[in-house]
């Protein structure tokens, strides 16, 4: 097993170099001058040129790169060229109320899910079972900004159950959550009730399901203890990568409803042209998505057996 | 989806804070900002935003005078105006005694110090230093005696080495602990305003010291306020700072000022909130909302929005009024324009191209349908409120007139559009800049003209501009201070790329008047040389004037002493609120 880890990290060191290549080439190719930004509108050609060549600019692309890729190894990301705050120091700002509505809904959002596909599965072709595709299918196709300003302005304006928008450390901030957390969810049950539902389909046809019933085992003991455990490893695929999502933010709620998270942080930079930020934010990225990977695959051993990490 | 509902609203109503908005609000005041501002140095105040949160912080030795119109200057953290000589070179200032800094760790026991005439010095070497990096400097740049030569000397410094912030110069100098002496190379007559500006606020080298690469984010100054609390993206909190003691009502106003109820408060001592709550939207939905809710004093009007609002007769719907509701109008120093790039061998070579393109775009489609109406059309330069403008004068060439468009594309070789390349139309990749592009792709078709819409990010875009790789563009600009000068050197050819002359004009007429109107003071023949300027750029057309745009803004009857002061906005130390009267509005008695 550790050794199976081990190399799954190591796999992820070209998929990250990749990636870093991908982000530097972008930034250099099409982004932006940062200087020009920095230095204002009346910079002079002599304040451009000291400017690029401090920020080390000037030099050529391959020097940037292995400089770059210098500064990752040591996990310097240094400070924004924008905020001049430390980006270490940013990106943990970030990350509590980022996190603090990400892992409620998340997981809000997977127990129902899961719990609605059951449902669904048992009624198969049936009437309650046809309702919930169909609604599971007008739900996927709604855009998440469709669910943000009308739950905004019916859910918290017109009928003042929520929030407007805002934000507040600790407890305090719950009833601020509560609406973003709540269209995270309905955002999402579509797709994931359609997924498990076609999951644990697959698995009902299968023989031993067949076998639970002749013995006369209920229904209930049936999806929930034979056919639910054995659907759940293509259940924890998904979720294993959709994890890394949670720590880089949900940029459309957080922007409509206030919350200083991460979702923005990235967007930010690219408008500012902030390099040092875009770079770590794309290795932070990278790096949690190899992460749900692999989370995913160890994950497989534990709910079956006959899953061998070599 | 009821069961969904019901469990969040019982969840809602069984969590502790669910009193969030019935608390009784005291004497603060909540305002909206639309874009995060980048941080709180002085040397680098250049965007609005930044300018409004920093004015509740730091001071200059000038401010405008809150209700007189036209524009003029009153003293600051000066005693009085500035004594100038006969020929307007020689500026000694003397500065108000007492004032302190606020409270903040840089200082030995925590305790704001006196200010004096070194601190401005400090903050105007710190500003020049080629090391800081200011985006103020051009304010600057051979205005004052000795100012450039520091300036150079400090290029050859390293970034660890200390410059001398604190000796004179020969046109900066310390006379006393409490007079500045100024000598400029140039009698410049805007210079006044110069030193109204945010870059010239005054502040402490302690906390440039202590802070240092985060003295961005660590404010202090000598201004109403202090800042206590900063979530980026979400808001901004402000409290009275205890140490601020100069500031009072003004006395004086503009006729009608005393009907309106806004010299009530005059001679009291400012600022009348004691706490500012500034709340960051990216999005318009949830201001507007929450202002509608009473969560904000006042607010702008989302474009979107403005028709649900605001009626056709450009008064407020009813509903809107019974809540409290004033609508506020009054016309920004602005200017929306679209260069033609003179670098580009097309663009600045044919004349009649440029006229002719002048001509097919219609702004009076442009302002009902991005401005909602609030705008008026730009004929030159030179925005109204400002010395040079004159609201009779037509621009030959922004009269609308597609027929002619057409005749004179032909003079310039390129019949119904024939033999002339497609041309690029350079746009930012937001929504409605796209949409302004679109209009304009097709206003082009219309005379026979292939446009290319590129739209772009706003680092490429500026990229695109100052490497002037670009054909058309659409830019805006507002103004610095109230003088037309500001907007004229906009043309000025030894500013060209990467200056502010995006369009890389250069006149040899335009730009030896340019250098007249500089150091004219404001009378007959000041007036002659910008109406001759008026003239060339007309017929050169090295722009399409489009827009001086109107603002319009919403408030609550309970925010009193509300005029709003567009050369210098964010002027929150003047405001009051009735606070028996917001509570009652809002249910929280």
């Amino acid at each position: 097993m550790i050794r199976y880890i081990l190399r799954r990290i190591l796999y992820t060191i070209p998929l990250v170099l990749g990636v870093t290549l991908i982000t530097f080439l972008l930034f250099n190719v099409v982004g932006g001058n940062p200087v020009y930004q920095m230095l204002g509108k009346h910079a002079s050609p002599e304040e451009i040129q000291e400017l690029t060549h401090q920020l080390g600019l000037d030099k050529p692309l391959l020097v940037q790169y292995v400089d770059y890729l210098n500064d990752l190894v040591h996990l310097e990301f240094g400070r924004s060229w924008t905020t001049h705050q430390k980006i270490t120091g940013m990106i943990s700002d970030g990350l509590g109320p980022s996190l603090s509505l990400a892992i409620p809904a998340f997981l809000f959002a997977a127990l129902l899910s899961i719990i609605i596909s059951l449902v669904a599965a048992f009624y198969r072709n049936r009437f309650y079972d046809r309702l919930l595709v169909v609604l599971c299918v007008i739900g996927m196709s709604v855009s998440i900004l469709v669910y943000i300003i009308a739950g905004q302005y019916y859910l918290a304006y017109v009928y003042d159950i929520f929030p407007i928008s805002g934000y507040e450390s600790g407890w305090a901030g719950i009833p601020f959550l509560i609406l973003p957390a709540l269209i995270w969810v309905g955002v999402a049950l579509g797709g994931d009730v359609r997924f498990y539902r076609t999951v644990i389909l697959n698995e009902t046809s299968r023989d031993y399901v067949l076998t639970a019933r002749a013995k006369g085992l209920s229904e209930p003991v049936v999806m929930g203890r034979h056919v639910l455990k054995n659907a759940l490893i293509p259940i924890i695929t998904s979720l294993a990568m959709a994890l890394p999502g949670l720590f880089t933010g949900s940029l459309l709620l957080e922007t409509f409803f206030g919350i200083p998270g991460l979702g923005s942080l990235s967007i930010n930079a690219i408008n500012d042209a902030d390099f040092p930020v875009i770079k770590a934010m794309t290795v932070f990225g990278s790096v949690l998505y190899m992460l749900g990977n692999l989370l995913g695959d160890l994950m497989y051993s534990l709910v079956d057996p006959r899953v061998r990490m070599e | 989806m009821r069961f969904l509902l019901l469990c969040a609203l019982l969840l809602f109503l069984l969590l502790p804070g669910c009193s969030f908005q019935k608390k009784k609000l005291g004497n603060v005041h909540r305002d909206v900002l639309i874009a995060k501002i980048k941080g709180f140095d002085p040397a680098d105040v250049s965007d609005l935003y930044s300018h409004i949160c920093q004015k509740q912080v730091y001071e200059a030795l000038y401010q405008y005078k809150y209700l007189v119109r036209p524009f003029d200057i009153e003293p600051c953290l000066a005693e009085s105006l500035p004594t100038i000589s006969e020929n307007g070179l020689l500026w000694r200032i003397p500065l108000k005694k007492g004032i302190r800094f606020t409270d903040d760790p840089c200082f030995p026991e925590g305790k704001g110090r006196v200010v004096n005439a070194r601190d401005f010095i400090y903050s105007i070497k710190r500003l020049a230093d080629a090391r800081t990096r200011s985006t103020g400097w051009w304010l600057f740049e051979n205005k004052i005696e000795g100012l450039d030569e520091f300036r150079d000397a400090t290029r050859k410094l390293k970034k660890s080495d200390s410059a001398d912030y604190f000796s004179n110069l020969s046109g900066l100098a310390v006379l006393d602990d409490y007079t500045v002496q100024i000598r400029l190379t140039q009698p410049f007559p805007y210079f006044k305003y110069i030193l109204t500006m945010g870059y010239t606020a005054l502040f402490p080298h302690e906390a440039v010291d202590y802070y240092q690469e985060e003295f961005l984010n660590h404010p202090v100054g000598t201004g109403p306020y202090r800042l206590t609390e900063w979530r980026r993206s979400q808001r901004m909190v402000f409290e009275r700072n205890l140490n601020y003691h100069h500031g009072f009502y003004p006395t004086e106003g503009e006729e009608g000022d005393r009907a309106a109820g806004l010299l009530e408060d005059a001679g009291r001592p400012l600022p009348l909130i004691d706490r500012i709550e500034f709340y960051i939207f990216m999005e318009s939905q949830p201001m507007i909302l929450n202002f509608l809710r009473g969560n904000l004093e006042q607010s702008g009007i989302p474009k979107d929005e403005y028709n649900n609002i605001v009626l056709p007769d450009k008064s407020l719907k009813e509903e809107y009024r019974k809540k409290g509701i004033l609508l506020s109008r009054y016309a920004d120093l602005d200017l929306t324009y679209t260069i033609f790039n003179f670098a580009d061998t097309l663009m600045g070579r044919y004349k009649k191209l440029r006229q002719a393109i002048s001509l097919a775009e219609d702004v009076k489609k442009t302002i009902e349908l991005f401005y909602n109406g609030r705008a008026v059309e730009a004929q030159s330069p030179i925005p109204p409120g400002m010395f040079g403008y004159e609201a009779d004068y037509k621009n030959p060439y922004r009269q609308y007139d597609p027929g002619k468009a057409k005749r004179l594309l032909a003079e310039a070789g390129f019949p119904g559009g024939k033999g002339l390349p497609e041309l690029e139309y350079l746009t930012l990749s937001e929504t409605t800049a796209r949409q302004m592009g679109e209009k304009f792709v097709s206003e082009m078709a219309a005379i026979g003209i292939k446009v290319k819409l590129e739209s772009v990010t706003w680092p490429e875009f500026l990229k695109r501009l100052k490497e002037k790789k670009c054909q058309i563009a659409g830019l805006a600009w507002a103004a610095d201070y109230p003088d037309p000068e500001n907007f004229l050197q906009l043309l000025y050819g030894p500013n060209e790329a990467p200056g502010e002359n995006a369009a890389n004009y250069k006149n040899p007429e335009y730009d030896s008047l340019y250098r007249m109107i500089t150091v004219l003071p404001d009378g007959p023949e000041r007036l002659t040389c910008i109406r001759r300027m008026k003239a060339i750029v007309a017929d050169d057309c090295p722009w399409i004037f489009n827009t001086h745009r109107v603002a319009e803004g919403l408030s609550y009857q309970w925010l009193k002493n509300r005029k709003p002061l567009i050369v210098s906005p964010g002027n929150i130390k003047y405001l009051k609120i009735d606070i028996e009267q917001r509570n009652r509005s809002l249910g929280r008695e």
